[in-house]
């Protein structure tokens, strides 16, 4: 008897459990539902270098594409959405970003991924999102994502390509008959520069003098400078990025070259130039996709930057800041226009997308998807004509989005 | 970093509770690490992180053979590393090898180069031994820069996405994150039972003994040479099967795989888990990872803080994470 309430006992703490158990299972099966509730926020990841020599580029970058989230959930969301940003730091390394799409594809879940500062991070970045048919949108210059050995019908690329960069800046500053010397960064940017630079000098009928290549990260220069002095060139043209340009530059300043040639860059950098007296870069022409001047002439530029200035305490968006804006925004827009996130709608949109959201009318080439858009070209102010602190630049030109400037898509290796 | 002796530990006489349990886990380490393993993608924050934690773990063991066991520190891992990782990803991409024979073509790459790096290595010891391996290795990273028509050069390798693992009679979705971590950790697995056995081996009291007082070694009859290269080639393979791991897992092989910051982040995780140990070298790439991966979501200035800690750990607990857990177990 006495054995049978000792069972009948065990059974109801079975009981117990068992009901605990069933509770417990329900709580955990009703937590995808709760999620699924919240899954209607649109949610963006976004690696970026947030450590590491372009760390002040990049943390641009965040700001402007926080800034492009914080516009669209102002107005409701998207498509009835909140939006999130997800930043993560990829240290500048292609193994570390590839590993963090992951993390955000797979734990994230997220709907489109949107970053990355280097032609080798976004290269990893993009080989991850193509074999899992996730869209991505890069924002850092590369020749190499738009060839089709690494096309991804999944991945648009908003940010200038060297060709274009380097089409644009030379038609503006080379001349027919013009020699040049080149100071090349030892790796895939410089060299990615110095093949557009060649090729539109080719077209102009410029000639080269000399190609000189310094190490990637390089604090001294002066070794350089007697050979590109002696070359005698009317332009010296010096094709690398981030601190290596103002260290580049203000040596080759202290030597005296200035007075001899034109110094022209490719991107001309507005963090760099800040780094430096005005009277260092003075006279440096660069091209740029973004430039806050641009205010003057362009409404949406006007509306960037007051947005960025409420947002931000007065502070102005960058160049490379820029694209976390442009390219976040022009997503954004897609996915209005579909009403959703399903990817191969968002595509077609992307495809037939018109935008002008900071800088004038862009659109996505059809074959490579590269980001038709306008290029300015800048010259860096005396400290005299300055006439604030952020007044740095003046635009030479501001060329038209065209076609013309990129490598055709049968170039590139596509069909037709 | 002193080291611990796994063979005193296994040596000790048991004393009390904890040194016969002790004594027992060491008989079971590997059934016990593996298990370790299994729970590893459910309880990390995710699992692309919980797959870095199996290759960086593997790499660690493998660079553990030879400084933990042999006494050789090595500044030039990363090049078998990097060497599998890019044998792995051309056979696949310019050749179309299937996935298997294209790890072992990995591996061959990497046994190769470790037996050149080797020979030409061991003749040299102490910081010149460092000094060695670490230009050989740069050797390697310059070769892979230049030959960017092979190697992709600064934009990495790319163009080798394995999705589907064949078997014959089935296929495994390797982009599925659950299934990559177990396909990855049952190659992992079978790498650490290898190391144990090669450890309770002679061999493995050999290279112990010439860990101790290499002239003692010599004088017994060993041929000192010839095992630190045997060594140093099972760590290099080890690490080039890491490699192999590695490009598959990301699908890219990064330049950076080959350069010396790699092989600094080896011995980093060596000596953070505890050199010498069976396990600790898996304790450290798994505390390394883990925390790079939760600080830098905090703040950006997340390298002080792992710095701050690898500094404590040198200062304070110069056996490491799984050296000081295993002492402390033995003493009770």
């Amino acid at each position: 008897m006495t054995k049978g309430i000792e069972k009948l006992a065990l059974r109801q703490i079975s009981r117990r459990a068992a009901i605990l158990g069933l509770a417990g299972t329900a709580g955990v099966l009703s937590m995808p539902w709760i999620a699924r509730a919240q899954a209607e926020t649109i949610r963006i990841g976004f690696p970026t270098p947030l450590t590491g020599p372009f760390a002040a580029e990049a943390n641009d970058q965040v700001r402007s594409a926080q800034l492009a989230v914080k516009l669209a959930n102002d107005k409701g969301g998207i498509a009835g959405r909140k939006v999130e940003l997800l930043v993560r730091d990829d240290k500048l390394n292609a193994g570390e970003a590839a590993t963090r799409t992951l993390e955000l594809i797979e734990k994230d879940k997220v709907h489109a991924v949107v970053g990355a500062l280097s032609s080798a991070v976004q290269l990893a970045v993009n080989e991850v999102t193509r074999a899992r048919n996730m869209l991505y949108i890069s924002i850092s210059q590369s020749d190499t994502i738009n060839e089709i050995k690494d096309f991804s019908p999944y991945t648009f690329h908003e940010a200038l390509n060297p060709t274009m960069t380097t089409a644009v800046v030379a038609k503006h500053t080379f001349k027919k008959g013009s020699k040049v010397v080149y100071l090349v960064a030892d790796y895939a940017y410089g060299h990615e520069m110095l093949r557009g630079f060649k090729r539109a000098a080719k077209e102009i009928g410029a000639e080269t003098v000399g190609e000189i290549l310094h190490p990637f990260g390089a604090a001294d220069y002066s070794t350089f400078i007697p050979t590109i002095l002696s070359l005698k060139p009317d332009i010296l043209c010096i094709c690398n990025f981030g601190r290596d340009q103002a260290n580049s530059i203000k040596q080759a300043v202290d030597f005296g070259v200035k007075d001899m040639m034109k110094i022209v860059v490719p991107v001309l950098l507005h963090n760099q130039r800040l780094a430096v007296d005005p009277e260092v870069f003075e006279g440096v022409v660069g091209g740029a996709n973004y430039y806050w001047g641009l205010e003057a002439t362009v409404p949406f530029a006007k509306a960037f930057n007051d947005a960025f200035r409420a947002m931000y305490k007065g502070a102005i968006p960058t160049d490379y800041g820029a694209y976390g804006y442009t390219g976040v925004a022009s997503l954004l827009m897609a996915i209005e226009k579909v009403g959703g996130t399903e990817p191969q709608k968002v595509i077609a949109a992307l495809e037939t997308l018109k935008y002008d959201v900071a800088k004038g009318e862009q659109s996505y080439r059809k074959c490579d998807h590269q980001s038709v858009q306008s290029v300015l070209v800048l010259e860096s102010k005396a400290k005299s004509a300055m006439k604030s602190d952020a007044d740095l630049f003046k635009i030479i030109a501001n060329e038209p989005a065209s076609e013309g400037v990129l490598r055709s898509c049968s170039e590139l290796g596509f069909k037709s | 970093m002193s080291i611990v002796r796994d063979a005193e530990i296994a040596a000790t006489p048991t004393r009390g509770g904890f040194a016969t349990l002790f004594s027992n886990v060491n008989r079971w380490r590997v059934p016990l690490s593996v298990l370790a393993l299994c729970i590893l993608p459910w309880i990390l924050p995710s699992q692309a992180l919980a797959v870095n934690v199996l290759i960086y773990g593997l790499v660690a063991v493998g660079y553990n053979l030879l400084f933990g066991y042999t006494g050789l520190l090595s500044f030039g891992h990363a090049a078998f590393f990097g060497a599998g990782a890019y044998a792995t990803g051309i056979a696949i991409g310019a050749f179309g090898v299937n996935w298997f024979a294209a790890m072992l073509i990995g591996l061959a790459v990497a046994a190769v180069l470790s037996v050149i790096m080797g020979v030409l290595a061991i003749r040299t010891r102490g910081i010149y031994f460092s000094m060695v391996t670490l230009a050989l290795s740069q050797l390697v990273y310059y070769s892979a820069l230049q030959a960017s028509s092979w190697t992709g050069g600064e934009n990495g390798l790319r163009g080798f996405t394995v999705s589907v693992l064949n078997f014959p009679g089935f296929s495994l979705n390797f982009l599925d994150p659950m299934i990559k971590y177990y396909a990855i950790m049952v190659i992992v697995a079978l790498a650490l039972w290898f190391v144990s056995r090669v450890l309770n081996s002679p061999f493995g009291a050999v290279i112990e003994a010439i860990r101790e007082n290499e002239t003692r070694a010599r004088a017994c009859g060993y041929d000192v040479e010839r095992t630190k290269l045997l060594s140093f080639v099972l760590s290099g393979i080890l690490c080039g099967l890491a490699g192999t791991l590695s490009a598959m897992h990301l699908s890219i092989v990064p330049l950076d795989s080959l350069h010396y910051h790699t092989s600094g982040l080896i011995v980093m995780m060596t000596l953070l888990g505890g050199a010498g140990s069976f396990f600790g070298p898996f304790v450290g790439a798994l505390a390394f990872l883990s925390m790079e991966d939760v600080f830098s979501l905090w703040t950006s200035n997340w390298q002080l803080i792992v710095g701050v800690i690898f500094i404590l750990f040198v200062l304070y607990l110069p056996k490491g994470i799984w050296g000081t857990l295993i002492s402390w177990w033995k003493s009770r």
